[in-house]
């Protein structure tokens, strides 16, 4: 077993620690345990940034040398990475267990998934021509980091639908926090689309093609302009833009996995 | 209550306006907007279920034809090029113009000249202060990093700041537009298509595809000089390389290898590694002389013409054979050469003797072929929208209102979005300045 793997698990195992404090924390409401969390979390970041770039590595010394983006392994692994990234980056407004617990089960959940699944192949994979590109690096991280903020989107938008007093934040820091992620979100999802573009011209010779990834990211995309809209132009509020919210996750959801499994196209590298 | 009040403008039609009036205010609504969107994003959906763009077969496969006779006539089959698809993107483009005129008209037509408020307006501002101190230009401009002067009077001073994140909305409509309009001339003045070069092979052609493809002239030639592709040790493709040449009336350009994600480019075509494949060729010995002929490549002298029209694997377990078509005595004639077999690779044709010596493998490489002349406008569109999400998302326009008052001045500030961020920055001006809350 790799280096890399072995920290990757460690990573994993973390989460899970995360996620219990955070259960101990709920039954005694102890602040002191909220003390311990968040600097569990910025070490569980760090190490799961160290395995990314031991596995980045090891790829050289496989030969092939490429970031370790490029398989669905790669990507649910990456994916986990950029919630946490996300959940630091927007400390201050998020800086509430019932959030942060959230956040963790979805790390947790991706790292997980990707290290029990049997249908994912966990090994370094040699880099096809079309991925072979600069463009891999910005474009995945600007797309998983917006799927990413619409991570924490989602999670204001599903916390939104349930009362606990003193566990899950008032209704109006939700709705702000929905709000902020979006903001977050949009622009990246943006990126995202149009460096994808970008390469697209320079790999398939199209910049859009209408394969069925690149037609459900504009849907999402939609989806969140829309969102965007309602809420500025028309003032909604509370449960309507937390139900989009759930919409809007619902297509980043079917952006990633859905049109993978489902659906094949030109971006079946991840399945 | 903006909210509210703007949908109770929209749905209740006023006496004396006439429905021409009214149709027009919906087209420039942003519930028309948000219907449109909902309907794109819809059409897309549909465009990822249905399989797109394959001929009847496969949809009759798929489903009765009933429901093929409905995907055809709702053009199902390829909904991104239907025109009711197309429509939506159009009443989108209206709709959004109007709509973004409608917004920043106001603006344009003259903005109200900035002055500085009334003293008892001012002090009715959530965010005020007054000081004592007096104060000069030079250092209020220290203190108020990025601020910009708008208005100064002997009564007092306006600055504002972030300016341009009021326009932030106008950057990324104008950019969706010109996103637009960059996809529409694409598909106007663009094409796309398709090459297929053996090594050697020289084209000045590409074949567009579609229902009725046919060859399209590209106004220069393109040569495969090498085609090589490489695998990892696993199988997996590694690299795809063409080499070519463009030539251009007779003369050699420039040479390039094509790779994946690295395309060759002139005079606005680009040409694109796609794919790659193999096709056999035949070498035979016509009369002493050794030839190479693929399928369906003539080759004629002055007393024989032939060309191999049908390749086999495997006739009857006796292995691979090729059919060559011939003429004798004016009449068309086929005959089977096998490779394997003695009495059956070499027979006399028009007294020459012709012999079926081998099979190779020959690979060809697959390149695709665009022109794209609306490609900067989308890129420029692109560019702009992302410069319009930061000014609109991570700037803000702020105020802040200097009013001399006796023994002193009164401050306060305004901004309409992202207040917090802002009262801070106000708190940090009334500490600087030693200002008393008002």
């Amino acid at each position: 077993m790799a280096f890399h793997h072995k920290i990757l698990g460690i990573v994993t195992l973390l989460y899970l620690c995360l996620f219990f404090i955070h259960l101990i924390f709920f039954a005694f409401k102890k602040e002191k345990i909220v003390a311990v969390m968040w600097p569990l979390l910025y070490g569980t970041l760090g190490l799961h940034t160290v395995g990314l770039i031991l596995r980045w590595l090891e790829s050289y010394r496989h030969g092939m040398g490429h970031a370790p983006l490029s398989n669905f392994y790669e990507s649910l692994v990456f994916y986990a990475w950029c919630v946490s990234l996300i959940v630091v980056f927007m400390k201050k407004r998020l800086n509430y267990p019932a959030i942060t617990v959230c956040a963790t089960v979805i790390s947790l959940f991706l790292m997980g998934y990707a290290s029990i699944s049997p249908s994912v192949d966990r090994n370094i994979q040699p880099l096809v021509p079309a991925l072979q590109s600069n463009w891999l690096h910005i474009h995945v991280l600007t797309c998983f980091l917006a799927y990413a903020s619409f991570a924490v989107s989602f999670i204001s938008g599903f916390l939104y639908m349930f009362t606990w007093k003193n566990v899950i934040p008032p209704r109006d820091i939700l709705d702000e926090i929905n709000y902020r992620s979006v903001v977050v979100g949009f622009p990246m999802l943006s990126a995202g689309i149009f460096t994808g573009a970008v390469w697209a011209h320079y790999a398939w010779g199209s910049y859009w093609s209408w394969d069925p990834k690149e037609t459900w990211s504009l849907i999402t995309w939609i989806v969140y302009a829309v969102f965007l809209h309602a809420r500025l132009m028309r003032g909604w509020k509370g449960k309507k833009i937390a139900i989009l919210s759930i919409v809007g996750f619902a297509s980043v959801i079917f952006t990633y996995f859905g049109v993978n499994f489902i659906l094949s196209g030109l971006h079946s590298y991840a399945t | 209550m903006n909210a509210i009040k703007n949908k109770a403008a929209e749905q209740v039609t006023p006496p004396g306006k006439s429905l021409f009036q009214s149709l027009q205010g919906f087209i420039a609504s942003i519930k028309f907007s948000i219907i449109l969107l909902t309907c794109i994003a819809l059409g897309s959906i549909i465009g990822t279920i249905i399989k797109q763009g394959v001929g009847p077969d496969e949809y009759l496969s798929l489903y009765s034809e009933h429901t093929y006779q409905i995907i055809n006539l709702l053009g199902l089959n390829d909904v991104y090029h239907s025109p009711w698809f197309i429509a939506l993107l159009f009443l989108f483009a209206i709709n959004l113009t109007l709509c973004t005129v409608r917004r920043f008209m106001p603006a344009f037509k003259g903005s109200k000249k900035a002055s500085v408020p009334e003293e008892s307006a001012m002090m009715d501002m959530s965010m005020s202060f007054r000081a004592s101190t007096s104060i000069d230009d030079a250092h209020l401009f220290s203190i108020l990093k990025g601020y910009r002067i708008s208005y100064s009077g002997v009564e007092g001073k306006v600055f504002q700041k972030g300016v341009l994140s009021k326009y932030g909305v106008l950057f990324i409509h104008t950019s969706i537009m010109l996103i637009l309009i960059g996809g529409f001339v694409g598909l106007v003045a663009g094409f796309k298509g398709f090459m297929v070069l053996h090594k050697g092979d020289t084209k000045n052609t590409i074949t567009i595809g579609g229902e009725k493809p046919y060859e399209k002239p590209l106004g220069f030639s393109i040569k495969c000089k090498e085609f090589q592709v490489s695998f990892y040790p696993n199988g997996a493709p590694k690299d795809y390389v063409s080499t070519v040449e463009v030539i251009e009336n007779g003369k050699i350009i420039f040479e390039k290898q094509i790779r994946v994600n690295e395309p060759l480019s002139y005079k606005g075509v680009h040409i694109y590694q796609a794919s790659y494949g193999s096709a056999p060729s035949f070498t035979f010995t016509i009369g002493g002389e050794r030839v190479s002929l693929r399928e369906k490549e003539a080759y004629r002298n002055d007393n024989i013409s032939l060309m191999p029209i049908r390749f086999e694997q495997d006739i009857h377990n006796f292995g691979p054979g090729i059919m060559v078509a011939y003429l004798e005595q004016g009449e068309p004639r086929t005959v089977w050469f096998v490779k394997n077999i003695e009495r059956f690779n070499e027979k006399i044709i028009q007294g020459v003797p012709v012999r079926f010596v081998d099979i190779q493998e020959n690979i060809y490489t697959g390149l695709s072929v665009s022109r794209d002349p609306g490609i900067w406008i989308v890129w420029a569109g692109f560019a702009f929208i992302l410069f319009g999400l930061y000014i609109n998302f991570f700037q803000y326009y702020r105020r802040i209102y200097i009013r001399n008052i006796a023994g002193g001045y009164l401050v306060a500030g305004i901004a309409i979005k992202n207040k917090e961020a802002f009262k801070k920055e106000f708190e940090m001006l009334r500490e600087k300045l030693n200002g008393i809350p008002s």
